[in-house]
């Protein structure tokens, strides 16, 4: 009895210990598979209370302050579209700066290609920042309409990604369209305009309908957004700090819209946008800085910039992308004796000051605008006063009025001058407009040398009546110039060994990336030509 | 296997309960019929009765036995096992064969063991013997040639990067094609396991512990590990104790690495010459200037004599009711490339033991300290070793003693190297290579554990139940340090990083066991497996940039830096799953296994997340029947077929959310978009079939195994394009839409040539002929990379570029075929096409283009054979072992050829010689003429081209051992029972068209400025107390 007792007894604890073991298992099942994120936040939360609408609209900028190269499982910040990049490119594919080694040397050289980084990220990151408007936009209308924050927010919100939206569309048509006057009716091929948000997999499928829109429809909506932003953005008085320049506002909409005009040739719109600094909504806001090193010995506090990107120290475009780390430390891209010895720019103009505008190593002239050559903290310059300035003034001269187009040329050159008493133009200086608008035309590029600004100007200007340019101007070869080649005195001659690409080239505008071309069947039917 | 012996002559001990009386005793000795030496820890049994012991040290054994007793088993792994009938005599003298052969030798499978010839999956197994003195940062790289259908590249000589494995060609497009490895049943954390210097997680294993190392390749031996079996599965038996005295090993080796092969750069008088023709050529002034110095900067990167040096000791034995296996090992290696280095310290203890007649306990754990010295081996990289060794100019110093640093920097832009003589600094802003390999630093420091503790229960003689719970974690430590003055940190003023990484994976499973034997024929064993695993990875780092002082470069200082950055993150991961399998054979004859799993997985949508993968296979040991009886030359013959659908479990995360991270405007929070969510997402599978043979001729002498597999990818996830232009987070979403097929044959074999007491000589071999193709891609689009392309009906990752026909005799320029097959010359001074007319060729007047649609299919980059080939030879007391290793039907992008022929103010590989000077002195008709900084143009960077594509094919003397065993006879005189004496050599030759260094050191198809791999040379000890 005790030995079947024993037995039983046994046999219960052999089978006790599968039979414990199985029952915590199938006890602790499902909650081990039943995870969620610790480093991200769901989307289906990210419009739903304030605080976190407001840091998606923050998160709108980073995507226009450093977007990423390559590809986004080894992300590397290049500062596409806005952080840096838009200076890069736009420098490099003119003829005032001189790429010294390998970085910017494919759109130096129109050696691009559908998959050559540069612009094949500017595109990725453009409709990446694009992307992330559309999403705002979408967003803060909803949470508008549901009260999850005021009407009155959203449409500033809205009008923030508006501008945005606008800007990065504006830098696709230069780059990747030819421009406005191309055609008639600028019906020539733009690029696709994308207004809705691609979050889910319905949106992907609708998106393939969506071809090149024209030149004109593209301009329409950027005018559109333009002046939804500038009725919804507030003054930069009601903004503090650095985000007086590094937030949008509404001066920012409409300092954008005299650009936008000049591309269109709409020279009185540019008038009208630009007088709302002199006389109108945004009078006494901004001033030009009384030297014209100003804006950048202290660029996130000076009364001329008006927008731009903030970099900080632990959030930049990087050592292989922040503009003092390319242009300024590493000395990657020298300026041009092409513009360095134009002869408009006098000997003792303040902006060849070595130190607060220029250094200079063995002779060869580098810029000092970007100043933070450890933190990389400058902001980008996206638009300065001194632009709108100018924009009126070639819109003045182009009208015929030279009296107002020599006034806000001066007031740009005068402060740059060392002696204005004697060396300031005066009416008896020009012939007629024409010759005023070449001298406003000089000036802009000596004023915005190594802002980037150079390429929209040859883009828009290739149909100029009186300067037209003729594709991508020759440049220097790629390399390190001889210092020699910086001396003053005579406008230089020496060899152009990057020659010029004429504007019937296929090369003039960028190719589709072939990304873009592989994925869309509709933009691959509608590639620009010769690529 | 000792132990398994001894567990069945238990068991057999505890089935019988039959009373007998003690009648009388009986003595005797085992030894072996090989040399005559005695066998200690021989089983020897009473058939019939619970009667039995184990041999002693001297092979001798002392035993009752009952009356009635008529016969004496004895046993003794690695011998045949004897029967002896008992006499009236009461002492045995018995002598016991090796088995050459041992026909039941057991295979490590999942969750169990099985006998080798019951084995209807393929399975390679390699043995830890082979491996265990070979000089390596990672047992898995000596894995390569070993067996069939296994691939295995460690791409370059960097200590701690992980090798790549492929086993029967490429699982997956975009997600994890790494296979499953599992160490004494734990499955345990691969890959690169965090800090600043490549650290890899195999490298955590000491070789010298492996017992041995099977792999899993074909659905049926996949099939229970279900989910996470696409990619194959490695599994790592450790050693255990011997039964008998205790056994004190150790083993050493001291060697050298030396890089297998150097670039052919050009001296300073050529450099000077091609420098300044690169410049003249487009009405450039001259820049290089000087030839006093000639300077080889690979040798101020590479070693040519790192000393490696590696030491075990193992202490292991086993008594009755306890076996145990403690090892202390320490190996330091220093790499080809300064300053890499590695430095392991393990300790491993594995016990078992018996607490009663029905339960068992055990645990098997190990303590891994691994410490790597990385450095920048960016291929792109200014500070990049390779990358910048072949670009330093050879006309300047490495080190300057008037510089205030000792190196050769330069005096106007200290950012840059020194330039000599020269008119102009080196091209690209390179700093001088050896100043930031000397003085940055790039480390991980990890502490390991991998641990398992079972508990194992005979419930009945039939029915076991074993649970086991295991941990694998890891704690790195990583630490980087840019020096401010120079190189990569003179960018931020000096750059200082720490960061910690933790793995934690918990694992519990378990398994019941029915294993029985019906109506003397029907053998059949079940499975039922119960899993769970839980895995969390967290991380923080801490930075600092705009350093105070470069005093303070040993770790994050506090108020040492004047930028702080820090950050951190934590993801986790978890799956369930139950599994049954079921064996049964028919008088070893006709076998059958079948297995189901189901798992689930936290990476899913939840009613997506659990997937049923399902595998069966059959045998058929048609050498048992009768009608085969006559053919006497053939031992054995078994045919296997086997199918399974299993899964890919590698797929990140939270592959199917919406998800939006943090993305900080300067200094402001922010969060946004970076996911697109697929609520439809769900497993890879893959579908693998396997058909082939294990034959075995001329009393086993001779081996042969042949296998056909078909392994079809379905549902593969893809991250599919999606138009850059919609502007989705990665320009990708996450989609089970790919269809992927990988298709072979494996040979192998194994010939035992010469089997003397004195000489023995061996030959084995094994090829593989992989296929592989892309059967469906999401809307049939292409995937292309800078260099490759992802193409239905293609080998995955062809080459795709542009089809260089040559140099045009009359001007140097390049010369391409478009794709309508009309040619078309790069006319290098305007930098754009004109048409070449091969009737005309100095005609540059007619424009023309070459634009990505001129681009063409230019070869798979897949090896579509390789293998090896090995021979073992024992002759008196020495033993060698030579492994030829081949691979080939690929083609590579020799990306640093390229790099080599660069038109900048750099050094040049010895090919641009060739170039085309003038229509008198055209070259070698390939290389087209130079052109200051037109590399660009003249080389079309970032593309490929047919005119740096080459065959991969090649043989390579893998490895030489020779060892030399001395004679027993002394050995035991001074206490010793063995004592073996060796050198083996590693990569020591290789026969290759290709022009590179080396075509394995190739990723992704392309070659690209890869720290060459290693030629090791050592010398060790094997001794045995």
């Amino acid at each position: 009895m005790k030995n079947i007792f024993k037995i039983y007894q046994t046999g219960f604890l052999k089978s006790l210990v599968p039979a414990l073991v199985f029952a915590v298992a199938i006890s602790s099942c499902e909650k081990n598979i039943d995870l969620e994120p610790f480093n991200q936040v769901s989307e289906t939360a990210a419009f739903q209370s304030p605080a976190l609408i407001a840091l998606t609209v923050t998160g709108m900028y980073e995507a226009a302050q450093i977007g990423y190269y390559a590809n986004p499982v080894d992300p590397a910040y290049r500062g596409f579209p806005f952080g840096a990049a838009f200076v890069q490119q736009g420098d490099n594919r003119g003829e005032d700066v001189v790429n010294v080694a390998t970085f910017y040397q494919l759109t130096y050289t129109a050696t691009y290609s559908t998959t050559s980084a540069n612009n094949v990220n500017y595109w990725k990151d453009s409709y990446r920042l694009i992307n992330r408007c559309n999403i705002v936009i979408d967003g803060v209308k909803k949470a508008g309409a549901s009260n999850v924050i005021t009407p009155v927010l959203a449409a500033e919100y809205e009008g923030e990604a508006r501008l945005l939206r606008a800007m990065t569309y504006h830098e696709l048509l230069v780059l990747f369209a030819r421009p406005f006057k191309d055609t008639p009716t600028a019906s020539h091929p733009g690029v696709p305009y994308h207004e809705n948000p691609f979050t889910t997999q319905a949106a992907i499928d609708e998106g393939f309908a969506t071809g090149r829109s024209t030149v004109a429809e593209v301009y329409a909506k950027i005018l559109a957004d333009l002046d939804f932003a500038e009725a919804n953005l507030p003054l930069k008085a009601a903004r503090s700090g650095n985000m007086k320049l590094t937030r949008a506002t509404k001066a920012a909409a409409v300092a954008e819209k005299t650009r936008i005009y000049l591309h269109m040739w709409d020279m009185d719109k540019v008038i009208t946008e630009g007088t709302k600094f002199i006389t109108g909504a945004l009078a006494g806001t901004y001033s030009l800085t009384a030297d014209p090193s100003g804006p950048f010995v202290s660029p996130y506090s000076n009364t001329e910039s008006i927008f731009g990107m903030e970099n900080s120290a632990t959030v930049n475009p990087g050592v292989n992308a922040a503009l003092a780390s390319q242009y300024g430390r590493r000395q990657l891209v020298c300026m041009s004796p092409i513009i360095w010895r134009n002869s408009s720019w006098l000997v003792d103009d303040k902006r060849r000051l070595e130190g607060a505008m220029i250094t200079t190593t063995s002779g060869v002239k580098f810029t000092n605008k970007y100043k933070d050559q450890t933190n990389y903290t400058d902001p980008s310059p996206m638009l300065r006063y001194a632009e709108v300035v100018l924009n009126m003034a070639e819109a003045y001269a182009r009208k015929g009025d030279v009296t107002n187009g020599l006034t806000y040329l001066n007031m740009i050159r005068n402060r740059a001058l060392a002696i204005p008493a004697t060396q300031a133009y005066t009416a008896a200086s020009f012939a007629d407009n024409v010759a005023l608008l070449g001298a406003i035309l000089v000036e802009r590029r000596i004023e915005f040398v190594m802002e980037g600004r150079r390429w929209p100007d040859i883009h828009r200007l290739q149909q100029c009546p009186y300067f037209p340019i003729n594709g991508i101007p020759a440049k220097l070869a790629n390399g390190m110039p001889a210092g020699s080649a910086y001396t003053l005195g005579t406008p230089y001659t020496g060899a152009l060994g990057t020659t010029a690409v004429p504007y019937s080239d296929f090369r003039f505008v960028w190719p589709i990336p072939q990304d873009e071309i592989n994925a869309n069947p509709t933009l691959a039917a509608q590639q620009n030509p010769g690529w | 296997m000792k132990k398994i012996s001894l567990l069945l002559v238990f068991m057999g001990c505890i089935g019988l309960q039959v009373l007998f009386a003690q009648t009388r005793e009986i003595t005797g000795k085992v030894t072996s019929a090989d040399d005559g030496s005695s066998i200690p820890g021989a089983a020897v049994v009473v058939k019939g009765f619970t009667v039995g012991t184990i041999t002693d040290m001297s092979g001798e054994f002392r035993l009752k036995i009952p009356s009635s007793a008529k016969v004496l088993m004895i046993s003794f792994v690695g011998m045949a096992s004897s029967e002896v009938d008992l006499t009236a005599s009461s002492n045995y003298q018995i002598v016991l064969k090796s088995e050459q052969f041992a026909v039941d030798e057991v295979v490590v499978v999942g969750y169990g063991v099985q006998k080798k010839r019951e084995v209807t999956g393929a399975i390679s197994q390699v043995k830890g013997d082979a491996i265990a003195n070979l000089a390596t940062p990672s047992f898995e790289s000596q894995l390569a040639g070993r067996s069939a259908g296994v691939q295995i590249t460690a791409g370059t000589g960097v200590l701690g990067e992980a090798p790549r494995i492929r086993i029967r060609g490429i699982g997956s497009i975009s997600q994890g094609t790494y296979p499953l490895v599992v160490v004494d049943g734990m499955p345990v954390f691969t890959g690169d396991v965090g800090g600043y210097a490549a650290t890899n997680a195999m490298g955590d294993i000491n070789p010298a512990d492996i017992e041995s190392v099977e792999i899993l390749k074909d659905g049926s031996a996949t099939a229970i590990y279900g989910s996470r079996a696409a990619n194959g599965v490695i599994l790592i038996t450790t050693k255990k104790g011997a039964s008998g005295r205790v056994s004190v090993t150790y083993n050493n080796y001291l060697g050298v690495a030396s890089p297998v092969n150097l670039f052919d750069l050009l001296q300073t008088p050529d450099f000077v010459t091609i420098s300044n023709e690169k410049r003249s050529n487009r009405s450039q002034a001259a820049i290089a200037v000087g030839t006093d110095i000639n300077t080889d900067w690979q040798d101020a990167v590479l070693r040519q004599n790192a000393f490696q040096q590696d030491h075990n000791l193992a202490i292991s034995g086993a008594t009755d009711k306890t076996n145990y296996y403690f090892s202390a090992g320490y190996t330091t290696q220093k790499g080809v490339s300064r300053p890499n280095e590695m430095n392991r310290y393990t300790l491993r203890s594995n016990i078992d033991h018996k607490l009663n007649n029905w339960l068992s306990i055990g645990l098997n754990s190990a303590i891994t300290r691994s410490e790597y010295f990385g450095l920048n081996t960016g291929n792109n990289s200014l500070s990049g070793n390779v990358f910048s060794a072949i670009r330093m100019l050879p006309n300047t110093t490495v080190f300057d003693e008037k510089d205030p640093t000792g190196y050769n920097i330069d005096d106007i832009n200290t950012n840059y190297a020194g330039r000599g003589q020269n008119l102009q600094q080196v091209d690209d802003n390179l700093p001088n290579i050896r100043y930031t390999l000397d003085k940055n630093v790039y480390s991980s420091k990890t502490m390991g554990v991998v641990a398992s503790t079972y508990l194992s229960a005979n419930i009945t003689t039939d029915l076991n139940f074993r649970t086991q719970l295991g941990v694998d974690t890891k704690g790195t430590e990583g630490f980087r340090y840019w020096n401010p003055f120079h190189g990569d940190g003179q960018s931020v003023n000096g750059r200082i990083n720490n960061n910690y990484s933790n793995f934690t994976r918990w694992n519990w499973q378990n398994v019941l066991t029915y294993t029985k034997t019906i109506a003397e024929n029907h053998n059949i064993k079940v499975n039922l497996v119960s899993e769970f695993q839980q895995q969390g990875i967290n991380s923080f780092y801490g930075s600092g940039t705009n350093m105070s002082d470069a005093f303070f470069n040993k770790n994050l200082i506090d108020g040492s830096y004047g930028t702080q950055i820090s950050g951190g993150s934590k993801t986790q991961n978890g799956f369930n799953s139950l599994a049954g399998r079921l064996n049964y054979n028919y008088a070893q004859k006709y076998f059958l296994q079948a297995s189901v799993r189901r798992d689930g997985i936290s990476s899913l949508p939840k009613d997506k997340r659990y997937g049923i993968f399902p595998g069966a296979s059959i045998g058929y040991a048609i050498s048992k029947e009768s009608f085969m009886s006559d053919l006497t030359f053939l031992s054995d013959l078994k045919l296997r077929a086997s199918y399974a659908s299993v899964g890919n479990a590698d797929i990140g995360n939270y592959p199917y959310l919406g998800l939006y991270s943090n993305a900080k405007y300067a200094d402001y929070n922010g969060i946004a978009f970076s996911q697109i969510g697929n609520d439809n997402l769900q497993w890879e599978t893959s579908k693998k079939t396997d058909v082939g043979f294990d034959a075995a001729f001329v009393d086993n002498k001779l081996k042969f195994t042949f296998d056909y597999f078909i392994n079809n990818q379905d549902g593969l996830i893809l991250n599919a394009p999606t138009p850059p232009s919609f502007g989705i987070p990665g320009n990708s979403i996450a989609k089970n839409i790919g269809k992927l097929k990988n298709w072979g044959y494996e040979f192998s074999f194994d010939a035992s040539l010469i089997n003397k007491k004195d000489f023995k000589l061996s030959v084995n071999g094994n090829l593989s002929i992989v296929k592989n193709k892309i059967i469906e891609l999401v809307n049939h689009q292409d995937i292309i990379s800078t260099y490759t392309i992802i193409r239905e009906e293609q080998s995955i990752r062809a080459l795709y570029g542009y089809d260089y026909v040559g140099v045009n005799m009359s001007n140097g320029n390049p010369i391409y075929r478009k794709a309508d097959n009309s040619l078309v010359q790069g006319n290098i001074p305007t930098s754009n096409y004109k048409v070449y007319d091969p009737a005309n060729p100095t005609d540059i007047t007619v424009a023309s283009s070459l634009v990505s649609a001129d681009r063409k299919l230019l070869g798979n980059t897949i090896p579509t054979y390789f293998g090896s080939v090995g021979i073992r030879a024992d002759f008196k007391g020495f033993d060698l072992n030579v492994m030829f290793r081949y691979s080939g039907g690929n083609y590579v992008m020799n990306r640093t050829r390229m790099d080599l022929l660069n038109q900048k103010f750099q050094n040049n590989g010895a090919e641009i010689l060739g170039r085309w000077q003038s229509t008198d002195k055209p070259g070698d008709g390939w290389t087209p003429r130079l052109w200051y900084a037109g590399d660009t143009f003249v080389n079309l960077t970032d593309n490929t081209s047919t005119r740096w594509i080459e065959k991969g094919d090649f043989i390579k003397l893998q490895n030489v051992v020779l060892g030399y065993t001395l004679p027993k006879s002394i050995l035991k005189k001074i206490g010793i029972q063995n004592l073996r004496l060796f050198a083996q050599g590693q990569d020591l030759l290789m026969i290759t068209d290709y022009t590179g260094i080396d075509p394995e050191m190739e990723s992704g198809g392309v070659d690209y400025n890869g720290t060459p791999r290693q030629r090791v040379v050592t010398f060790g000890v094997n001794l045995k107390f």
